[in-house]
């Protein structure tokens, strides 16, 4: 379970995230929506640690990530927007670096690698440097080095773009499964499609608060029922 | 033309540009500013006194004129080399020429953008030391303004022509080195055989100057007019050219000379661009693209293989310096090519016998003199230390990376300043084989050597690392920013340089330390001091930059 209580972000001359109040439950795939710049990506960053929060504080499970990070780091896996990390590495480097960074066992290590990296169709390619895959392979190999160590709690900013549908399937069957499990998976996304065929809830934000948060049925519910998400989301986030 | 205008100042513009820098890099270069001024004065003293008794003793003979034939010597090398780095670094290494491919410019207009860059270090480099020298000897000579007027005009055009061969050189090498499978590694093979190439020729000209010239052969040159200036460039045209329009510019001779000049250049250029026209895009597209290796099972199983975190941090940052081609030549080829050109000098000046006397001659010394001596050496060439100042910042975008992955912050840090501190490693290994095989040092010189050695490259590594954390520059497009308009790596140095030179200056005057060991107790000390003085620094540092970011 993630956990956002009260946060706020301020950058000079731009308040980028304000007083946000947010639970994300265990057990369900939650969808994080927004227009550009409405500030999805300074939320996911100050859950993960990459930026510190001005004030308020984050959870997850338990664990704040401003007072005792480690521990809250071994607990998530995070898909970050760009999937371009240490592009001079090759894909199997990059893979058993991040067994070293978990210290996962070398047999758990080769197993999970193999059964990731087929599942995604990218093994063929481990021995070769990152910088020459495709934008839909290097998303891929940053997702298996994200679920080498199996984390509890997923964190995705936009996993689903620029992969291949049989990929964009094969993840999100992964995600159902993990959430069925009981577990945390949050993402944020612009592919309204995939929010209401996959979401179990939904938050949308604009200007940095918090602008819904529920179920499909009650985002429906709140506005005319008969409308597309597409329709809802633009209602909501049109305002200034 | 105008196109061709503004793409060589929008490429400036990305590369000098002051955006995005913190304002205590502003400082920083102000800093640097104001301490040049003393610097300077001392320079242009230093410049003085030296023309002012060279001219004296080679006026004697009427050969006053080999001042400027050595100059433009040693400026041709110079320019050679400065061209060597910032052509390969500019035209090939930086990849944002493929985002340029795509508008409809001409090889030429790109090439001409492009050169921008490099002109700039060209004509910084020999601002710096052609104009106090042609200065100094016109002052010496008593020259009158038309000396000064073609002093000006030669050092206009005087880099055009190094610079144009090291291009038309590097275009051939990388037209072909772009059609190989490995473009990385044959990019920076590549850039190394011109390394050697540079080196090469000057072995050549050393070669050269050593066929027996017998004294009286010598005698007989500097009684001919201009014989002994014939005879040292005899190899370089250019620099026979400019010295001759320099000697004397009232007269036809020197003005034919500097036409000469002219006409060289203008023909310079115009080879250039042709061969740029024919050549640059066949060596610069697919210039990121790569190859892809053969499937091996057996290969993916035996690389699966745990190991400390640490250490694979630290191989982490290996890999990455040595595969990429502007990290390995800043980092690694630069810093290496000071020990391997003292080593190829040495080894040809050996057939003389004059370096295994530099033990006996380091003998002669008092031992806390020798030390010294040997001590400032290493630390000019460790001192820079490119792989420390780009610790943080080589990671740019993917340093998000460490925020969010279960890793200490310490643990991080210290894998890059072990990473700057094993590159450093290799010139020491260089130098301290000159020293035992070459220079024949003592064992206890040697020993003591090398321990403080090891010692002032952790010293520096650590420096450069707190520099880079203090303001990394993480948001670059192309990793020569990180190397370019980024003042931090020469106030490290200078930090280093004056912190130990005025220590060793003390040592050298303080009567009360003598021998080889009390000064080697007295550095290592200090040096043990900063150390830890530089520790808690970085500590510091670490924790603020986690902290806030």
């Amino acid at each position: 379970m993630i956990t956002i209580n009260n946060v706020t972000k301020k950058f000079p001359g731009n308040t980028a995230v304000s007083n946000l109040d947010l639970t994300i439950p265990d057990g369900k795939i939650f969808g994080f929506l927004g227009p550009n710049g409405a500030g999805k990506s300074t939320t996911i960053k100050m859950i993960t640690g990459i930026l510190p929060i001005d004030e308020g504080e984050i959870t997850i499970n338990g664990f704040n990530i401003a007072s005792h990070p480690m521990e809250a780091k071994k607990i998530f896996g995070y898909v970050p927007d760009r999937p371009d990390v240490f592009l001079r590495l090759k894909g199997i480097e990059y893979l058993n670096f991040i067994g070293d960074v978990y210290d996962i066992p070398k047999d758990i290590r080769q197993e999970k690698i193999e059964y990731l990296t087929k599942s995604f169709g990218i093994y063929g390619s481990l021995s070769d440097h990152i910088q020459t895959y495709s934008h839909g392979m290097r998303q891929k190999i940053v997702i298996s080095g994200v679920l080498l160590h199996d984390p509890d709690v997923w964190i995705l900013d936009e996993p689903l773009s620029g992969l291949d549908p049989k990929s964009s399937y094969t993840l999100k069957e992964m995600m159902r499964e993990h959430a069925d499990k009981g577990n945390t998976v949050f993402f944020s996304t612009h592919v309204l499609e995939v929010v209401e065929q996959l979401c179990d809830e939904v938050a949308i934000i604009n200007y940095g608060k918090l602008e819904f948060r529920g179920n499909m049925k009650e985002l429906k519910e709140q506005f005319e029922a008969e409308q597309t998400l597409e329709k809802l989301f633009l209602e909501l986030t049109s305002h200034e | 033309m105008n196109k061709t205008l503004l793409l060589a100042r929008t490429m400036l513009k990305m590369q000098y540009s002051m955006a995005g820098k913190s304002s205590s890099e502003k400082f920083g270069i102000i800093l640097v500013i104001i301490m040049v001024i003393p610097f300077g004065g001392m320079f242009f003293w230093f410049v003085d006194s030296l023309i002012g008794s060279m001219y004296e003793q080679l006026s004697a003979t009427n050969n006053q004129n080999i001042i400027l034939g050595l100059l433009f010597i040693s400026m041709t090398f110079l320019l050679l080399f400065v061209s060597l780095a910032s052509i390969l670094s500019s035209f090939y290494f930086s990849e944002d020429i493929e985002g340029f491919m795509t508008y409809p410019f001409h090889p030429y207009q790109l090439m001409a953008g492009k050169a921008a860059a490099p002109f700039l270090s060209l004509y910084l480099t020999s601002g710096v030391l052609m104009v106090p020298i042609l200065l100094f000897y016109g002052i010496h000579s008593e020259a009158g303004v038309l000396y000064y007027l073609a002093a000006f005009l030669i050092f206009i055009v005087f880099p055009i022509i190094p610079f144009t061969v090291m291009a038309v050189i590097l275009m051939f090498f990388m037209r072909y080195a772009n059609i190989a499978k490995n473009k990385d590694r044959t990019k920076l093979f590549a850039g190394l055989l011109t390394f050697v190439f540079v080196i090469g020729i000057n072995i050549v000209l050393r070669l050269n100057q050593d066929t027996g010239q017998t004294a009286a052969d010598i005698t007989a040159l500097i009684q001919e007019q201009d014989g002994f200036l014939k005879l040292i460039t005899a190899l370089i045209p250019t620099a026979y050219f400019s010295t001759k329009s320099l000697t004397d510019p009232f007269s036809l001779t020197g003005s034919s000379f500097l036409l000469i000049m002219y006409g060289l250049t203008f023909i310079a250029a115009v080879i250039f661009f042709s061969t740029g026209q024919k050549l640059y895009f066949k060596g610069v597209q697919g210039l990121t693209a790569g190859n892809k290796n053969r499937f091996n099972k057996a290969k993916i199983t035996a690389a699966i293989k745990p190991q400390p975190l640490f250490i694979s941090l630290i191989k982490k940052e290996l890999k990455i310096i040595f595969r990429t081609p502007t990290f390995f030549m800043q980092c690694v080829a630069q810093s290496l090519f000071g020990p391997v050109f003292l080593i190829v000098i040495l080894i040809f000046e050996n057939s003389s016998g004059a370096l295994g006397s530099i033990g006996t001659l380091l003998e002669q010394f008092e031992g806390k003199t020798s030390i010294l001596i040997l001590f400032i050496f290493s630390l000019l060439i460790l001192g820079a230390n490119p792989a420390s100042y780009s610790s943080i910042s080589r990671d740019g975008k993917s340093w998000s990376f460490n925020l969010h992955m279960p890793m200490r912050s310490t643990t991080v840090v210290y894998s890059k300043v072990v990473t700057a501190w094993l590159i450093n490693l290799l010139s020491l290994i260089l130098l301290a084989a000159v020293g035992i095989f070459m220079a024949k040092l003592p064992l206890v010189l040697l020993v003591i050597w090398i321990v403080l050695s090891l010692m002032a490259s952790w010293f520096t590594s650590l420096v450069g690392t707190i520099f880079d954390l203090h303001s990394p520059k993480l948001n670059w497009t192309d990793e020569q920013e990180i190397f370019k308009a980024r003042i931090i790596g020469l106030i490290a140095l200078l930090l280093e340089l004056g912190t130990f030179g005025i220590m060793v200056f003390l040592l050298w005057h303080l009567d009360t330390v003598n021998g080889i060991w009390a000064a080697a107790l007295v550095l290592g000390g200090f040096l043990a001091l900063v150390i830890g003085l530089c520790h808690f620094i970085l500590h510091k540092t670490i924790h603020r930059h986690f902290q806030r970011s």
